[in-house]
C-alpha cells in the first residue's frame, strides 16, 4: 500500500522529477549509465591518463607491434605491494630465425610509478584553424607534465602497441575523445537544422509543410554512406586534420538531421491546435513567442531522448566513414581510425590487442542505447510507476 | 474507389517528383566529385604513351557533350535513363554500365530484401515480447542481444565469421558464388551454392537492421499497450498472446510497414562494407570501388539512381499497402468506411 505521503509526493512531482526518478529505477539504464559517464570522463581527461603521446611523437622506436604489458603484484620471486613489469629485451639470432623476438627478464623488475613526469600537454589550449584569417583563434592553455602512471625506465604499453610503436592504451582514450567530439558537433547542427525545419514545417502546416517534407523525405530516400562518400571524396587530401574534422562532424549532422525533424513536425502538428496554444494567440503572443516559449518546452524530454538514441548512429557513421578511408586520416586518433588498423585477417591472428579500442566502440555503442532506452521509457507520460 | 484512384495517382506523382529531386541531388554530388570523363579518357591515353594537351582535354569534353551547362546534362541523363533504360559509360572502365550492372544490382538487392525480411522476423516478435514482459532480466537480455548487431562492427562480424569457417571448414566463404559457378548461368545447384555463401552476409546485415526495428517496434508497443482501447479489450476478458496480436500489435506494425523503404536503405548503406571484406561481386563492392578508390561518377551515379528508385517504389507500395489495409488512413482516403 502506498502511503499518502509518496502518494502526494508523486502527484507534485514536477516532469523532470519524474523522469529522473524513473530513470534510476530502470536499473539496466542505470549500469550503462554509469559505464558510460565513466568512458566520457576517461575521455575528457585522456591526456592525464595516457602515459604517452597518442600521436607519432610518442612512439616506442623499441617496441613495435608489442603485446600488452599488464603490471602484475607477483611473479615467481614473490610478491611486490608496488605493481610491476619485467623487463624485455629485443633480440635475434640464429635460434629465432633472425626475426626479432621480445625476451623477459623476469629477475630485472621495472615498478610502476603513480603522478609520474611524462610528456607535456595543454589543457584549454584550443587553436582552430579554418580556412579565412577571422575564423582563427587561439586560446592559450595551462601545461601539465603529470600523468596517472608511468615507469621510469623502458615503457609501459597496457594495450599493447601498433606498428609503429603507438601506445594504443593512449591512442584508445584519445580517440574515445576524438569521435565523441564529433559526434557531439554532429548532433548538435543536426538538431539545431531539425528544430528550424521541422519547427517551421509543424508550425506553418499547409503548403509549406508539403514542400519540405518532401525534401526531408528526398534526403531521406538517398543512402547515407554513399552520400557522406560523396561529400567526403569531395574534401581536398591536403585539408588540415582539424579542418577535415570540422567538415565530418558537419556532414554527419548535415546529412542526419531528417529523422528529428519528422518527429518534431509531427509533434508540433499535434500540439498546435492545443487549447493554450489557441489561448496565447488569442492574447497576442507572436509566433517566435508561441514557438521558443510554449511550443518546444512541451517537448523537451522528446528531443533528449531523440539525441541521445541519435548519437550511436552518429558515431557508428564516423567509424564506417573513417574505415572507409574517407573520414578521419591517420595523424588523428578516432574509433574508426583505429577499426581500420584491424580488419586484416593477419592482424586477428597475430596482434590480437588491435581489437582493443573496437571492444571500446562496442560498450560505448551499447551503453548508449541503453541510456536511450531508459531515456524513453522514464519520459513516456504515459507509463504511471 | 474513385478517392483510392485518386489517391494512388496523387503518390505515384509525388513518387515521381521525389524521384526527380532525389536525382538532382545525386547528380549535382557527382558533379562535386574531382575531375571530369574527358579528363579521365585522356589520363588514359597518357598513360598509354600518347602526349595530351589542353586543347586536347576541350576538345574530348566539347565530344562527350560536357561543354554544355548543368541542367541540360541533368535532363540528358535522365531522359538516357528514363526513356532507353542507358546509363552511359563508365569512363574508368570503359564499359556499359549496363551491362557492368546486370545482375549484380539485383543480386544486392535480393541480398539486402532478404536481409530486412530477417530483421523483421527477430525485430518483431522480440519487440513485442521486451515490450510486454514483465521480467526486467529477458527484456534486458533480448535487448542487448539485439543491440550487439549494431554495437558490434559489421566488419568484425564477418571477419570473425569468416576466420572461424577457414579454420574449421577450410572454406574462406569469401565471394558469392564457388568458383566453379562463377560464370555458369543460373541453374538450381548455382543457387544452392549461391545460398550457401549468402547467408553470411544476410545474416550479418539482417542482424545489424535489428537494433533499429526492434526500437520502433518497442516504443510503439509500449505506447498502444497503456491506451485505452486495449485496457477495454483487457476488460472484456482477452488477453494472453491473443490481445496483444488483435490490438497493440496490429496498429504498431502501421508505422513498421511505413519505414520499410528506408530500413533498406540503411541496409544497402551498409552492404558496401560488408562486401569489401567478403569479396563480394555485386553492386555494393561496386558503389565503394567507384566513389572510395577510383571517382567513377557516371556508375556511382547509375547505382544510386537504381537503389533510390527502388526506395521510391518500395515506398509507394507501403503507402498503398497501408491505406488498404489500416481502416483510419482507408478512412481519411477513401472517405466514409
Amino acid at each position: 500500500m502506498v502511503s499518502n505521503q509518496k502518494k502526494e509526493a508523486y502527484y507534485t512531482a514536477t516532469q523532470m522529477q519524474l523522469v529522473r526518478t524513473r530513470f534510476f529505477g530502470n536499473r539496466a539504464a542505470m549500469i550503462a549509465g554509469s559505464i558510460l559517464l565513466f568512458m566520457i570522463i576517461c575521455s575528457l581527461f585522456s591526456d592525464f591518463l595516457s602515459p604517452y603521446d597518442p600521436t607519432i611523437k610518442g612512439r616506442d622506436k623499441d617496441y613495435e607491434n608489442g603485446a600488452p604489458q599488464i603490471p602484475m603484484f607477483w611473479d615467481e620471486n614473490g610478491f611486490s605491494a608496488r605493481p610491476f613489469l619485467h623487463t624485455l629485451t629485443k633480440y635475434r639470432g640464429a635460434d629465432t630465425n633472425f626475426r626479432w623476438v621480445y625476451k623477459t627478464d623476469k629477475d630485472k623488475r621495472r615498478y610502476v610509478y603513480f603522478f609520474v613526469k611524462g610528456w607535456e600537454y595543454k589543457v584549454f589550449d584550443y587553436n582552430i584553424n579554418l580556412p579565412g584569417k577571422v575564423f582563427d583563434f587561439k586560446i592559450p592553455g595551462f601545461k601539465f607534465d603529470r600523468h596517472l602512471f608511468g615507469v621510469e625506465e623502458g615503457g609501459i604499453h597496457i594495450f599493447g602497441t601498433d606498428k609503429s610503436g603507438k601506445d594504443l592504451f593512449s591512442r584508445t582514450l584519445s580517440a574515445i575523445y576524438i569521435s565523441l567530439a564529433v559526434g557531439t558537433l554532429g548532433v548538435f547542427i543536426s538538431f539545431v537544422l531539425s528544430l528550424i525545419i521541422g519547427g517551421i514545417s509543424g508550425y506553418y502546416g499547409g503548403w509549406i509543410d508539403s514542400v519540405l517534407q518532401m525534401f526531408t523525405d528526398a534526403i531521406r530516400t538517398v543512402p547515407p554512406i554513399p552520400l557522406f562518400m560523396c561529400l567526403a571524396a569531395f574534401a581536398p587530401l591536403e585539408w588540415s586534420s582539424e579542418l577535415r574534422f570540422f567538415f565530418i562532424s558537419c556532414l554527419l549532422g548535415l546529412i542526419s538531421w531528417p529523422t528529428l525533424a519528422r518527429r518534431v513536425r509531427t509533434h508540433l502538428l499535434s500540439e498546435r491546435s492545443q487549447e493554450y496554444i489557441l489561448a496565447a494567440k488569442l492574447c497576442g503572443a507572436s509566433s517566435t513567442h508561441i514557438i521558443a516559449r510554449h511550443l518546444l518546452p512541451s517537448f523537451t524530454s522528446y528531443i533528449i531522448v531523440d539525441l541521445v538514441i541519435s548519437f550511436p548512429y552518429m558515431l557508428l557513421s564516423e567509424t564506417a566513414l573513417s574505415f572507409i578511408g574517407l573520414g578521419l586520416r591517420e595523424p588523428v586518433n578516432s574509433l574508426g581510425v583505429l577499426l581500420q588498423n584491424a580488419t586484416k585477417a593477419d592482424v586477428l591472428l597475430n596482434y590480437q590487442w588491435y581489437f582493443i579500442p573496437v571492444f571500446f566502440l562496442v560498450v560505448l555503442i551499447l551503453s548508449f542505447v541503453f541510456v536511450g532506452d531508459g531515456l524513453r521509457d522514464a519520459a513516456d507520460p504515459h507509463k504511471v510507476k | 474507389m474513385i478517392n483510392f484512384i485518386q489517391f494512388t495517382l496523387t503518390r505515384a506523382g509525388l513518387a515521381v517528383i521525389t524521384l526527380l529531386l532525389v536525382c538532382f541531388i545525386v547528380f549535382s554530388l557527382m558533379e562535386l566529385v574531382p575531375g571530369t570523363c574527358a579528363e579521365r579518357y585522356l589520363a588514359f591515353k597518357n598513360t598509354q604513351g600518347s602526349q595530351i594537351t589542353y586543347e586536347d582535354i576541350e576538345k574530348e569534353k566539347i565530344r562527350l557533350g560536357l561543354d554544355k551547362p548543368f541542367l541540360y546534362r541533368y535532363g540528358k541523363w535522365v531522359s538516357n535513363i528514363v526513356f532507353n533504360g542507358d546509363f552511359g559509360d563508365s569512363c574508368i572502365l570503359r564499359m556499359s554500365i549496363n551491362e557492368l550492372l546486370s545482375g549484380r544490382f539485383t543480386l544486392s538487392l535480393t541480398i539486402c530484401l532478404v536481409a530486412l525480411l530477417f530483421s523483421y522476423l527477430i525485430a518483431i516478435p522480440v519487440g513485442i515480447i521486451s515490450a510486454t514482459t514483465k521480467y526486467a532480466t529477458l527484456d534486458n537480455t533480448l535487448k542487448f542481444i539485439s543491440y550487439l548487431g549494431i554495437a558490434l562492427p559489421n566488419f568484425l562480424v564477418a571477419l570473425c565469421i569468416m576466420l572461424f569457417m577457414t579454420v574449421y571448414y577450410g572454406d574462406t566463404m569469401t565471394g558469392l558464388f564457388s568458383q566453379e559457378y562463377e560464370n555458369e548461368p543460373w541453374s538450381s545447384a548455382k543457387l544452392m551454392d549461391f545460398l550457401s555463401r549468402a547467408w553470411l552476409p544476410i545474416f550479418v546485415l539482417g542482424w545489424n537492421a535489428t537494433a533499429f526495428a526492434l526500437q520502433t517496434v518497442r516504443a510503439l508497443m509500449l505506447d498502444e499497450n497503456d491506451k485505452l482501447y486495449v485496457m477495454a479489450a483487457r476488460a472484456r476478458g482477452i488477453s494472453g498472446m491473443r490481445l496483444l496480436w488483435r490490438y497493440p500489435a496490429k496498429h504498431s506494425l502501421g508505422p513498421v510497414i511505413n519505414s520499410i523503404g528506408f530500413d533498406l536503405n540503411r541496409i544497402f548503406s551498409a552492404l558496401p562494407i560488408v562486401a569489401l571484406i567478403l569479396i563480394l561481386t555485386e553492386a555494393g563492392a561496386l558503389l565503394i570501388e567507384a566513389l572510395a578508390r577510383s571517382n567513377d561518377q557516371q556508375l556511382a551515379g547509375a547505382i544510386i539512381f537504381l537503389l533510390t528508385a527502388t526506395i521510391v517504389f518500395v515506398n509507394f507500395i507501403t503507402d498503398i499497402i497501408l491505406a488498404i489495409i489500416d481502416p483510419r488512413i482507408r478512412k481519411g482516403v477513401m472517405g466514409g468506411g
